[in-house]
């Protein structure tokens, strides 16, 4: 009898171990965004009443070819980039405005080959990287405002991990597209596609 | 020999002539979209306003038309290989095999004119003969340019070359004939264990190294001092005649060969060619001398290696730049470190030029038996100068002094009296030369520019020639043309002008041509009864031209 009674405790344990799991973090929010040539950034939006830490890792963005690499980057807000030169040629870093707030907007200057400078971003938008000395040269930096965000692949695909339960808007963007936001309830696993426009 | 009938057509004709050749010469400017399309990068990697270059575009060129560290990195179409990496291990001291652009590296370009001259143009018609039509010349015209096909590149092993063509001129299929033709042996120095890029070698036709490129100049119109002939003044005082008729000019490409070194975005640059004297003005596919054999000819003579080119000429510059910048990691850089990104240094520079050559003309004399004999003036010329440059940001102001000098010999005959000029079918016979007052010029130009948005250049120049012998301005030739040869001229010109790239490959520029002396003041010769201008007489114009390149 008190081995039943042990039994049923940790099959209920587990049970509600389980349950728990799937009812907080563990949801992955996922789809498709169709958008035309390149990838896409898709993030759940700001939440109200909520803050997060920024992280501590830092995303590094190089010069090389005379191409920045990536071409399209995200980070949450309060993330740290790095930018590094690995081209024998000089360039600049600057950016004219973040979703379009030109006092936003800020110049990095230049510096030696295999050398970088960070910056933190400390407000969400959309940052077009551009170089002053080789204007074909172009990169975005997304800064969303929660680290519910992923960056899909070349067909579209995405997958945001451990979204907690709960009512948000998610938004995607896409070089060249309008940015489309739409209503989500994540409850478990959700899908969510996007069909952007310019 | 002088040609009386060539300048009696040049003369009424000047002020019609003269801005189209303005156009023809200016025009001689050119961009490379081929690089762009090689590397993916704008024009404004290499140009500031194009074709004009900036300290990366002078780098680049300087390396043979290749970023100067770590090119295959930035080329976004691969080279064809002409043979496999591996034959370097069964040749190793040689260059062999090399390599060929990816993708044929061909620019080609079109521009278009319009040009507004002065209302007192048809103050000219007054100086027409009697009984002739004075020349037309329409207050307003509008002019077909050039469409153009250039390509350059690098075939590796620090080989580079350059081509470029005139398809079509003024909107016709004449042949504007061939501008550069070029291989450059980039660096060949360092088979000499020489410093890097202390001696490079460059082959074929190309303009000399001159302190500021007519060829890739940004102006509308030429700079006047690199279009100065030399030619004399004929003047009824015949001990102050002036026999010299040297078409040589600066705008002119040269052939021949140029030992190079240095860099010109920093420190030292030195040039030296050797290159065909042609001071007749005679190119080398007119010269059919039905006597003499060549190789690429028919058997008796043609168009070959039968050129005109009896003397060389020796070219020579030396120049230095000192870039200013405190750092001395960021002075010695090839762009400057800025804090708002990588910028031309700022820089001041010195040069000097010298050109030495012999100038030849012929004349039906005789020797002093009196047997038929042609007897050859052989007038040695140099043309020296001096050149600065300085530079802060995005503003440059450049200068260029030059003088010009040549030996004037006079013919004289039998009895050492001078024969008045040209000498024609009713002159005395010739039979030698005496040295007289040498034919002189000088002048040059000063120009500021600056670049005041990536897409907005403002220019203003002064150009000024002071000559013993103006042809520009249709003087001092015959004493039947309506023109009074005066020993000494100006010829002096201010000209504002503002571009706009309207994309980095397409260009609208403006320029207004303000010269000072406008005035015609004729006399009725007394001996000839021919109506004569006594001082110069120019008319401002104003020039708009749209270009594009792709």
């Amino acid at each position: 009898m008190k081995n039943q009674s042990a039994k049923f405790m940790f099959t209920a344990l587990l049970v509600c171990a389980f349950a728990y799991a799937a009812a907080l973090p563990g949801n992955t929010l996922s789809g498709k965004v169709t958008a035309g040539k390149g990838v896409s950034v898709v993030y759940v939006e700001a939440v109200a009443g909520k803050t997060f830490p920024p992280p501590t890792e830092h995303v590094v963005i190089d010069q090389k070819g005379l191409l920045f690499q990536p071409h399209v980057a995200a980070v949450p807000v309060g993330a740290t980039v790095e930018f590094l030169n690995s081209d024998k040629v000089a360039h600049n870093i600057f950016w004219p405005a973040i979703s379009g707030n030109k006092k936003l907007s800020h110049n990095m200057g230049t510096w030696p080959s295999g050398q970088k400078r960070d910056f933190k971003f400390d407000a969400p938008g959309v940052v077009p990287l551009l170089c002053n000395v080789h204007p074909e040269m172009s990169a975005y930096i997304v800064v969303t405002p929660t680290p519910y965000f992923a960056v899909t692949d070349a067909d579209g695909s995405y997958k945001i991990a451990n979204v907690p339960e709960g009512q948000y808007t998610v938004s995607a963007w896409h070089e060249g597209m309008k940015i489309q936001s739409k209503p989500v309830k994540v409850a478990g696993d959700t899908t969510t596609d996007f069909a952007l426009s310019k | 020999m002088r040609s009386s009938t060539w300048l009696r057509f040049l003369v009424p004709s000047s002020v019609l002539i003269i801005p189209l050749w303005m156009l023809v010469v200016s025009t001689k400017t050119y961009a490379i979209p081929a690089f762009s399309r090689q590397y993916q990068t704008s024009c404004t990697t290499c140009h500031l306003d194009f074709p004009k270059l900036n300290d990366f575009g002078k780098a680049f060129k300087d390396a043979g038309f290749k970023f100067p560290k770590d090119d295959a990195d930035f080329l976004k179409v691969a080279p064809t290989l002409l043979g496999a990496e591996a034959q370097k291990q069964v040749w190793p001291k040689t260059v062999w095999p090399g390599s060929i652009p990816g993708m044929p590296p061909i620019g080609l370009r079109m521009n278009n004119f319009f040009q507004v001259t002065g209302s007192n143009r048809n103050q000219f018609n007054s100086l027409a003969a009697p009984g002739t039509v004075p020349p037309v010349i329409p207050g307003t015209d509008f002019e077909t340019g050039f469409f153009s096909i250039f390509m350059a590149g690098n075939f590796g092993s620090d080989i580079a070359f350059w081509v470029d063509d005139d398809i079509s001129v003024a909107g016709d299929n004449s042949a504007g004939g061939l501008g550069d033709g070029y291989l450059k042996f980039v660096n060949i120095g360092r088979f000499l264990k020489l410093p890097t890029d202390s001696f490079s070698i460059r082959a074929g036709q190309f303009e000399l190294d001159l302190p500021f490129t007519q060829a890739r100049s940004i102006n509308l119109s030429p700079y006047d001092i690199y279009s100065q002939a030399n030619i004399g003044a004929i003047s009824s005082m015949l001990s102050t005649s002036q026999n010299v008729n040297n078409l040589f000019t600066f705008a002119d490409a040269a052939k021949g060969i140029e030992f190079s070194g240095g860099h010109n975005y920093g420190g030292y640059h030195y040039s030296v060619a050797i290159i065909d004297q042609n001071t007749n003005g005679v190119s080398q596919s007119s010269n059919n001398n039905p006597y003499v054999p060549s190789a690429t000819g028919g058997a008796n003579g043609g168009v070959g290696f039968a050129s005109n080119s009896t003397f060389k000429n020796v070219y020579a510059r030396f120049a230095y730049r000192f870039n200013l910048e405190r750092d001395s990691e960021s002075r010695k850089a090839i762009q400057a470190a800025g804090t708002t990104g990588p910028r031309d240094h700022t820089y001041l520079s010195f040069g000097t030029f010298y050109l030495g050559g012999k100038s030849q003309q012929g004349l039906l004399g005789a020797l002093p038996n009196g047997n038929p004999q042609v007897l050859y003036a052989r007038e040695p010329y140099y043309r020296a100068g001096g050149d600065f440059s300085f530079n802060y940001r995005t503003f440059n102001l450049f200068g260029v002094y030059m003088y010009g000098h040549d030996k004037n010999l006079l013919p004289v005959d039998a009895s050492g009296a001078l024969i008045p000029l040209p000498v024609g079918t009713t002159s005395a016979v010739p039979v030698g030369f005496v040295t007289s007052v040498p034919a002189k010029f000088n002048g040059g130009f000063l120009e500021a520019d600056y670049l005041v948005l990536p897409w907005i250049m403002a220019i203003g120049r002064w150009d000024g020639v002071h000559s013993s012998a103006d042809r520009i301005n249709g003087l001092a030739f015959s004493t039947s043309t309506s023109y009074f040869g005066p020993l000494n001229s100006e010829r002096n010109r201010f000209t504002p002008g503002i571009q706009f790239l309207i994309h980095p490959n397409i260009k609208a520029s403006f320029e207004y041509q303000f010269r000072p002396k406008q005035s015609v003041f004729v006399v009725t010769d007394p001996a000839t009864g021919v109506q004569q201008a006594l001082n110069p007489f120019r008319v401002n114009t104003a020039l708009v031209g749209l270009e594009f390149v792709y």
